[in-house]
């Protein structure tokens, strides 16, 4: 807990914010870290019950590799050392499993906007390695409803008004990307 | 109990003669003690030879050999139903249900309860045992730890030994559309395979076997190496399903190894030479998947 | 018994893998939502999903406080020797204020009538329940209420069915297609060992594998391919049914295109065929799915029920290869 917290000070809301702001692709990775681990950390917290249903699991490594972005997120949701790293490159002999597809889906994905199966369907969305894993994972995150950014924000408590601007603006980008298809 | 081999119904389209004649051989020549008759897969065969059923029956039981009667397994309308009724309400013979509506009129007389039934446990068995049933035919996907739970109820289990397994029934005809016909309007085309056609995978490997509207394995279910097992769990029957192959041999095959003077290895060598090179699966029974081939005794 | 002159507004009943599917179930306008518990005790046994039991008896407040009902799909076949986790399974139901049950193996349908007699019973699709016989004996000796058909009847064959029984009809209107009679199929089983019966899976996740081999998407089952997609082809998921294969030397989908059955343009014929619910199928699919087909399906009902023509709703996204099929309601299905 104690690391977890640490990480949650490191975070000002205007470096979150100025993040978001930026084009992801120039984000260096390093300072991206906390970020990460307080989301997965809130995460857990707001949603225990999703946390559960990935225990069948063991300590699962899934590669989420946003084909717009020139890294991957490495994250071990489950297990010991729960955690979630951007990363530039990753062996993937290691992954359970490997899901690939854009950002914005990806997102919308977590957030339960979107179904799985129809997007895999019209292979917008394209899985490797251990398909059962992925299903656990996907029936998971689909079990509550997940909200990113909000969940994110609520660690900020007070100082989380300025982002919202930021997370609009986001969600805006994100429409626009959905209607655009 | 006593072991019998029985003979299943033949399940694909055979000519009237041949349907005929086969079941003829086997009352002259078959050691078996049980054969079955009738349409389980498509009603709409069963005019084709309905006029030879009074004459086979009447050989099988000259040759003392026990008649059942099959149902259709899929029943969808009023005329398929009144062949079922009809079946049901004869006195002769002993009735196989292989539908709930035969269940449903065979209630509070002998019969026996077919594979086409969903019997997984002794729940269910027992419940068809008060109801009448004498004997229960196991349903493919069965595993030595449930034949021993359903073996304690008191019931004749009959287990199938030999020939491809029934894995699904569908009101689609699979035979029609591979031609691009209607089921309605199919020609008959079933009847051009003897053995149902087979199925690969589009890198070759085969894999299933489409009789009309059911669909069977490719391979050969064989239990020849798990007899034993199966005379200690206490099956009393052992079926025997109709390949156009010699199947007098194969019966004589279990029959010799019932009778100890075959072992399981000569049986299933013996079995090899006359499946004509289609291969063998027994995984059900070991509780795995069911195209898995692990004799225990070979 | 003519009960198209009394023909009620169509029950829709929705599918729920999730807590949070319930709830888009319910917020979309479901009437009924159906489910299961996190175990082999139900035909969606698949990994992550299905709801404990206190998620049950939320979701049953959640739904009771929306005017909706809850039904329990307990609708596998027992282990022989082991049954206490499908008895359980019908006391928890009962215990968490289900409104019905979903039973499928005759046994436990003895257990529930003998146990729990007032907990209602339906038959599931698993039953495969065919003809009017067949649906009197259910009725007859567990008093089952309703039967859900299996999709093997056209819609001629279900009203003359509603027509000679003493139950109420649930048909599938939506989702996946099983080509075969339910409840009587084992080709999962014979590929896997696993099967819908015993397990409550169907060619589970645990046993495919997609490889690229060239430009070519291939999907496996087991040791079989079921199937291999072109750079520009929609893929599928390998459900051993929805396969590729190969017949005397041409390829073809011998049982079943990729497709799901849409049977939203039927809905005015299913309810003068004497139906009372319309059940969609999807339990394993996400709440995204939900919300978007119950809430197509709730403008359809109310249109139908108002004699309005269908309102115009594409869910193309959401089915298998982007198709979809009236499936067995059609004769020329067959």
């Amino acid at each position: 807990m104690a690391a977890r917290s640490k990480s949650a000070e490191k975070l000002s809301p205007l470096k979150v914010a100025t993040f978001l702001m930026r084009p992801l692709s120039l984000m260096p990775l390093a300072p991206l870290q906390p970020l990460l681990a307080a989301a997965l950390a809130v995460m857990r917290r707001q949603h225990p019950a999703v946390f559960e249903r990935l225990d069948e699991l063991g300590e699962p490594l899934f590669v989420i590799d946003p084909i717009d972005l020139p890294f991957i997120f490495a994250m071990r949701p489950a297990g010991l050392r729960p955690s979630l790293l951007a990363q530039r490159e990753i062996d993937t002999d290691q992954a359970t499993a490997i899901i690939r597809g854009p950002l914005p889906m990806l997102i919308d994905l977590l957030e339960g906007r979107l179904d799985g199966d129809a997007l895999f369907f019209s292979r917008e969305l394209s899985v490797e390695g251990d398909t059962e894993a992925v299903l656990v994972l996907r029936n998971a995150v689909d079990s509550d409803e997940i909200n990113l950014f909000e969940d994110v924000l609520a660690i900020l408590g007070p100082l989380a008004g300025p982002l919202r601007f930021a997370a609009e603006a986001r969600n805006a980008v994100v429409t626009g990307w959905n209607a655009a298809r | 109990m006593t072991t019998q081999l029985t003979i299943g119904p033949v399940l694909f389209n055979w000519s009237a003669e041949r349907w005929r004649d086969f079941y003829f051989k086997i009352a002259d020549e078959a050691p078996v003690d049980s054969v079955y008759l009738g349409e389980v897969v498509c009603s709409k065969r069963l005019p084709f030879y309905a006029e030879y059923i009074p004459e086979v029956a009447e050989r099988l039981a000259a040759a003392d050999k026990e008649v059942v009667f099959s149902s259709l397994a899929l029943v969808m309308n009023n005329r398929e139903l009144a062949g079922v009724s009809e079946l049901a309400d004869q006195t002769d013979s002993l009735v196989e249900a292989n539908d709930l509506s035969a269940i449903s009129y065979l209630s509070g007389k002998p019969h026996i309860v077919g594979p086409y039934i969903s019997t997984y446990n002794e729940g269910t068995a027992g419940f068809f045992v008060e109801q009448g049933a004498k004997r229960i035919v196991l349903p493919p996907e069965i595993a030595a730890a449930t034949i021993a739970e359903l073996a304690k109820i008191g019931v004749e289990l009959e287990i199938q030994v030999f020939g491809r397994l029934p894995l699904a029934i569908s009101a689609r005809c699979y035979h029609a559309r591979s031609r691009n016909l209607h089921k309605d309007n199919c020609q008959f085309v079933c009847g051009e395979d003897l053995d149902g056609m087979e199925l690969s995978t589009v890198d070759g490997k085969e894999f299933l076997a489409v009789n009309g509207t059911q669909t069977l394995s490719h391979s050969y279910g064989n239990l020849a190496p798990e007899l034993s097992t199966l005379l200690e769990l206490g099956v009393s029957h052992y079926r025997l399903s109709p390949h156009a192959i010699d199947m007098v041999a194969v019966a004589q095959c279990f029959r010799d190894q019932l009778d100890g003077r075959l072992d399981a290895g000569e049986a299933t060598a013996r079995l090899s030479e006359l499946a004509l090179g289609v291969p063998f699966a027994d995984g059900f029974f070991h509780g795995q998947a069911g195209v898995d081939w692990t004799p225990a005794e070979v | 018994m003519n009960k198209s002159l009394t023909a009620k507004k169509l029950e829709l009943v929705c599918p729920a893998g999730t807590p949070a599917s319930l709830r888009a179930a319910v917020d979309a306008g479901a009437d009924t939502v159906y489910l299961g518990f996190r175990d082999e005790t139900n035909a969606r046994n698949f990994p992550g999903l299905n709801f404990s039991r206190r998620e049950l008896a939320d979701g049953v407040a959640y739904a009771h406080d929306h005017n909706a009902k809850v039904l329990v799909a307990i609708n596998t076949f027992p282990k022989a020797g082991d049954p206490e986790a499908w008895h359980q399974a019908v006391r928890d139901a009962e215990a968490c204020g289900a409104d019905a049950v979903i039973l499928a193996d005759i046994g436990l349908l003895a257990y529930t009538v003998e146990h729990h007699p007032k907990l209602r019973r339906h038959l599931s699709v698993q039953a495969s329940a065919s003809n009017k016989e067949a649906i009197r004996f259910y009725a007859r000796e567990f008093d089952v209420k309703r039967v859900v058909l299996p999709r093997v009847l056209t819609v001629e064959e279900i009203a003359a069915l509603n027509d000679n029984i003493p139950v109420e009809t649930e048909v599938f209107v939506f989702g996946g297609l099983c080509v075969m009679a339910e409840g009587r199929c084992s080709l999962s089983s014979y590929v896997t060992g696993q099967s819908p019966n015993m397990n409550g899976v169907c060619s589970p996740a645990s046993h495919v594998r997609y490889e690229e081999v060239g430009d070519q998407l291939v999907s496996k089952l087991g040791e079989f391919t079921i199937n291999s997609f072109g750079e520009d082809e929609a893929a599928g998921y390998p459900t051993l049914c929805k396969g590729r294969f190969s017949v005397e030397g041409s390829v073809s989908y011998l049982f079943e295109d990729p497709t799901s059955l849409n049977a939203i343009t039927m809905l005015d014929a299913l309810m003068k065929a004497g139906v009372t619910a319309l059940k969609i199928e999807g339990r394993q699919r996400g709440r995204a799915y939900v919300t978007q087909v119950v809430s197509a399906f709730r403008q359809a009902v109310d249109a139908a029920s108002r004699g309005e023509a269908m309102p115009d709703l594409d869910m193309s996204l959401l089915t298998e290869g982007g198709q979809d099929t009236t499936g067995a309601y059609q004769k020329t299905w067959r």
